[in-house]
């Protein structure tokens, strides 16, 4: 499959957004869901509806708004843009953002469903042998829920590699800057080279395809661990 | 303020653990959703084991969750003058020196058994020796399941692996609830439990034992809690229990009686006792003893006989002149006898027909035969 420059270019930006929002939302996702797993509060429902917005909103709607948020001609885009030192709209800065917010019900959800399930169930155990709420969630909630992470990492990877309207609006197409993948299809399909689609198109199947089978794949082995572990971690 | 500093607050200051003058376990007026009208009082010394036992859905599980901090409920529990519990105010579960044990398991899913116990131990209260834990893996027969996931365990070993991870937290106050009732009874009376035993007696806790099984609860305690409708009563002696069996539903089946003897020697694996004056032996040993302790055992209601006079020389090794106590007919033209021996009192059932043969009457002495073997919990 011959790639000119170009599109090896926007698919190293659109692996390395991918890789990078992935990193981010873990980071906010494990305590976020973390905490609405055990937060007894009406306002629970309407933080999930929120978070849940971008599965069903139009990516349009959520970067025009972004593009207003994070304009410099606004108070937000404008403090942002003095503490990073750059714009944020039109920048890779600007696309993680708008990534890890349009990416976030696909990392909190699956860690939600799992953390209700095994929580109640398991950090009152991890209690009851005297380990504290913070020790429970990353020796034993964590580790329970290993499939969960993984399955919402490849979700969120796989997601943001197919960004399309978001990244348009908020980034625009900057070869180098902003132009991923699915925007570099949409130009060659505009200027009708039609060749060049189909390889960036069929290398995204091929790609989502393989991270899907990945995942499915890490998450039941991370179920059915090797029995060959070292034994005597019991006996310390 | 208050609120941020008083996990910090000992029972002291508020004058409780001086003023009842209990080092042990005190719970007063204790109330959850289930027990609005009858609040639970309990009184325990810091040291010994208790059964706890009652009907399903009676409310055991409920208490043992409240004094672990681990349900919603109002009242005092203090604990070695350490106040646990102040009318809706409560300890964090994970800061109280307790170990609460769970009917489902709740093993840590996505780890190994070897990583729950190196869990246990990390986080243990007082941490067991090498030597001790390496006894206990031996003792539950946990070593060739070390490596396995907990989702590939069975019910019995997952049993045997959460009671075992509760021992490794070696908590001061140690709760079980219905710990082996999925674990063969064999393996729980003949094994576990002597190593139970064994264990609380190397480093002593205050252990709420909770099983539908007396035979259990009578190897393990002397006492033992009673939960009826959310009415909590005892600690009672467990041998109120034989009288409850004498006289309760579970009549129609045979019954184990809990007795106590003195260990003399132990060769060849054959332990031998005295009661009294009367030297008793039993074989199938598992536990170590050691001349001198005083041990509990139990002895089934079906493997005694009785006779009228001291029989010959016989295969049978045990004879133990006992009094008859009390009478009661009991299903499938059986009577059920209960019998006196060196202020002990122990179960046998005979057949209709053998008492009217031996014309047997309260008050008199008969001589009581049982193997070696029958003898069980050592």
């Amino acid at each position: 499959m011959n790639l000119d420059i170009a599109d090896l270019g926007a698919l190293w930006l659109t692996l390395r957004l991918a890789a990078v929002t992935t990193a981010l939302l873990l980071v906010i996702g494990v305590p976020l869901a973390w905490k609405l797993s055990h937060w007894q509060s009406r306002w629970r429902h309407a933080v999930e509806v929120i978070i849940t917005l971008p599965l069903v909103l139009p990516p349009t709607v959520l970067g025009f708004y972004l593009l207003l948020v994070l304009s410099p001609n606004y108070a937000p885009g404008s403090w942002l843009a003095e503490a990073l030192g750059q714009p944020l709209v039109f920048s890779f800065t600007g696309l993680v953002i708008a990534s890890v917010i349009y990416s976030l019900p696909f990392m909190v959800q699956p860690l939600l469903v799992s953390f209700s399930q095994h929580g109640g169930r398991l950090t009152s155990a991890a209690a009851a042998l005297g380990m504290p709420p913070l020790a429970a969630l990353l020796r034993v909630l964590l580790p329970a829920s290993r499939p969960a992470i993984i399955s919402a990492c490849a979700l969120t990877f796989a997601h943001t590699l197919g960004e399309f309207g978001v990244v348009l609006m908020i980034g625009g197409a900057i070869p180098g800057e902003t132009q991923v993948v699915s925007v570099a299809l949409y130009q060659h399909v505009e200027a009708m080279e039609y060749g060049a689609a189909h390889r960036l198109a069929l290398l995204l199947v091929v790609v989502t395809t393989a991270l899907l089978l990945l995942a499915r794949w890490l998450g039941r082995s991370a179920v059915v661990k090797d029995r060959d572990v070292p034994v005597m971690g019991a006996l310390g | 303020m208050d609120l941020a500093l008083s996990f910090l607050r000992p029972a002291a200051r508020h004058g409780y653990g001086e003023k009842t003058g209990t080092r042990g376990l005190a719970v007063e007026g204790l109330v959850t959703s289930l027990n609005t009208t009858t609040p639970w009082q309990l009184a325990l010394p810091a040291r010994g084991t208790f059964g706890f036992s009652g009907p399903s859905g009676s409310g055991k599980s409920t208490l043992l969750a409240a004094l672990a901090g681990q349900r919603a409920c109002s009242g005092r529990v203090s604990f070695a003058g350490m106040c646990w519990q102040e009318g809706t105010w409560g300890l964090a579960a994970h800061q109280r020196d307790l170990v609460l044990g769970f009917q489902d398991v709740r093993l840590f899913a996505g780890q190994t058994v070897a990583d729950n116990l190196a869990l246990a131990h990390r986080y243990s209260r007082r941490r067991l020796a090498h030597e001790e834990r390496a006894g206990l893996i031996e003792a539950f027969g946990i070593a060739p399941l070390l490596g396995q996931p907990v989702e590939q365990l069975s019910g019995g070993e997952a049993q045997r692996v959460a009671l075992l991870r509760q021992l490794f937290s070696n908590a001061a106050v140690q709760l079980y609830d219905e710990p082996l009732s999925a674990v063969d009874r064999s393996q729980v009376l003949r094994g576990l439990i002597p190593a139970l035993r064994a264990f609380w007696a190397r480093n002593p806790a205050l252990v709420i034992w909770t099983s539908h099984d007396f035979n259990e609860i009578q190897l393990l305690a002397s006492h033992c809690l009673w939960m009826e409708e959310a009415a909590l009563r005892g600690p009672v002696a467990v041998r109120e229990l034989i009288g409850f069996q004498a006289s309760g539903e579970s009549a129609e089946h045979s019954c184990c009686s809990r007795l106590e003897a003195r260990v003399e020697s132990c060769e060849a694996g054959l332990l031998t006792l005295s009661l009294g004056d009367v030297l008793l032996y039993a074989d199938n040993v598992v536990g170590c003893h050691r001349p001198g302790d005083i041990v509990p055992f139990l002895l089934g209601s079906g493997d005694i006989s009785l006779s009228l006079e001291r029989p010959g020389l016989s295969s049978i090794l045990n004879c133990l002149p006992a009094e008859l106590l009390a009478m009661v007919p009991v299903a499938d033209g059986r009577v059920r006898l209960e019998l006196g021996a060196c202020g002990q009192a122990f179960c046998a059932d005979i057949s209709r027909l053998s008492r009217e043969r031996l014309q047997l009457e309260v008050g008199r002495r008969y001589f009581a035969q049982f193997k070696a073997g029958s003898l069980t919990g050592l």
